[in-house]
């Protein structure tokens, strides 16, 4: 069944950009004695014993997070101390003896450890959103007959650029070539440089990593998944988030304003914003401000200020697809307001992964 | 007394863990030194912001209360520029100028270098660590 995987699958990047630590331009092989499996977030490792002309050396081979192995049908066990290995990847920038893996083979010739990530499969023919009693689509699971649980993932755009720009990056939103950043967004001319610069450190610096801080913004839509909970009692809705600190946000639509949502300190700025919401023709309406400084609101390192201010539409055309429409207002660290859109899939009958920064010690 | 104003804000400032702001550089406080300025002390603390198209902010807010009169960046190099009008204790007037470049940018411990003159011809070094 692995194998299977293995062999219509390639590796793909998950957690923190790992051009950060390898640099792509440095590949390497090396064949040896397997010494341990670390199975542990954020990535596992596979330590190598290599015989060289004089001595042994170990060398530390890193592979995807634990979660996404396992969800591609790999276990800790696949690989034993003892076990012969091949490896080719790419070193680590800074000349110690790691390498990011992109191809682990036994003695017996099998790939181990490729990962497995792509959206489930369109069905043949659409099928409508589920809506609640009154017509309003749900956002969310549903539940009774004909309900399915499961969350939103896949986003068919992984980095917030301006809608019809051609910026061509990589799923952490690092630029194919630099030259193209000032065509991501229309940025002042301090941002422009800002985001360059964490361009070249090939993102390092992304707090969401460093330090466990929040994705707030668009950017819960663009990692591991999001679920919608709707409380129509309460009247707000509920954005679980599958990676960073696994926290949540709230859009309420009760009709209170953004001011006062935080006892004792309303106008402290968040992580995630103040956001109302409301309705219009089967979309969901949400303007968020209050953001503070503390985090990057996309991947690629983006930057903006906290004049923030996010008007999200979001809607789901049908069963399968969700729709995210995002305008872009900062006049600290843009020129003017500007637009990106994308879609997340429906992934059903399943938990959304939890990418815990916490456990994933980062 | 503002010595010790100043001495009490820069523990305060010192027991709250560096944050890293991901904004909009300049922003926030800063806490350090104009070596050898013998009117306003050797210990500065600037409180600056952006609104988007201009730098404002205070030097010494509480004690001196010397307003930012025109300060810029330039992302080239993240080049410092500032300047401040304020007065001595005879209330005769002064200008400050302040050149210098941000370090450390990506971290939560980045620092304003570079020095610091007056209109008298006073000047020295200048230096301030982003709290």
């Amino acid at each position: 069944m692995a194998l299977a995987i293995a062999s219509a699958s390639t590796f793909v990047l998950a957690h923190h950009e790992p051009l950060a630590k390898f640099d792509d331009k440095k590949p390497v092989r090396i064949r040896g004695v397997v010494t341990l499996v670390d199975w542990r977030n954020p990535h596992a490792h596979v330590f190598v014993n290599v015989a060289g002309t004089e001595r042994v050396s170990n060398w530390a081979v890193e592979l995807e997070s634990p979660i996404d192995l396992e969800a591609s049908g790999w276990a800790r066990t696949d690989l034993r101390p003892g076990d012969k290995v091949a490896v080719e990847g790419i070193a680590a920038r800074d000349g110690s003896r790691q390498i990011w893996a992109k191809s682990v083979v036994n003695a017996a010739g099998h790939e181990l450890f490729a990962v497995h990530n792509t959206p489930p499969p369109m069905p043949l023919k659409d099928h409508p959103a589920p809506t609640w009693p009154d017509g309003q689509p749900r956002l969310g699971s549903s539940t009774g007959s004909g309900g399915e649980q499961g969350y939103w993932a896949f986003p068919s755009v992984r980095a917030l650029v301006e809608n019809g720009v051609n910026a061509p990056m990589d799923e952490w939103g690092l630029l194919k070539n630099i030259a193209d950043a000032p065509k991501v967004a229309p940025m002042q001319p301090w941002a422009l440089q800002l985001y360059k610069e964490r361009q070249q450190r090939f993102l390092r610096d992304d707090p969401m990593y460093l330090n466990c801080k929040p994705p707030g913004g668009p950017r819960q839509f663009q990692l591991h998944g999001v679920q919608f909970v709707e409380d129509r009692v309460r009247q707000r809705i509920f954005v679980l988030i599958g990676s960073g600190n696994n926290n949540y946000r709230i859009i309420y639509t009760d009709g209170r304003s953004h001011e006062g949502q935080v006892g004792g300190d309303d106008m402290n700025p968040l992580f995630y914003g103040r956001a109302v919401g409301k309705w219009e023709n089967g979309t969901l309406v949400v303007d968020t401000r209050g953001f503070n400084e503390d985090f990057w609101f996309t991947n690629g390192g983006l930057p903006h200020t906290d004049q923030l201010k996010l008007i999200e539409r979001i809607s789901r055309p049908n069963f399968d697809t969700l729709k995210y429409d995002l305008t872009v207002d900062d006049p600290g660290a843009y020129t003017r307001s500007w637009q990106a859109t994308w879609t997340l899939r429906w992934v059903g009958g399943t938990q959304m992964p939890r990418h815990i920064c916490q456990e994933n010690r980062s | 007394m503002k010595r010790l104003v100043l001495a009490l804000l820069a523990v305060c400032l010192l027991a709250v863990p560096a944050i890293a702001q991901e904004g909009f550089p300049l922003k926030g406080s800063w806490l350090g030194t104009w070596t050898g300025n013998k009117i306003h002390g050797n210990d500065v603390l600037l409180v600056l912001g952006w609104d988007g198209k201009n730098i404002t902010g205070d030097i010494n807010p509480g004690t001196d209360n010397i307003k930012v009169k025109n300060a810029s960046l330039n992302p080239d190099g993240w080049v410092v520029h500032i300047e401040a009008d304020a007065k001595d204790k005879a209330g005769q007037p002064l200008t400050y100028t302040i050149d210098g470049k941000i370090e450390n940018l990506p971290l939560a411990n980045r620092v304003v270098t570079g020095t610091w003159k007056d209109s008298r011809g006073n000047t020295g070094p200048f230096k301030i660590g982003r709290q």
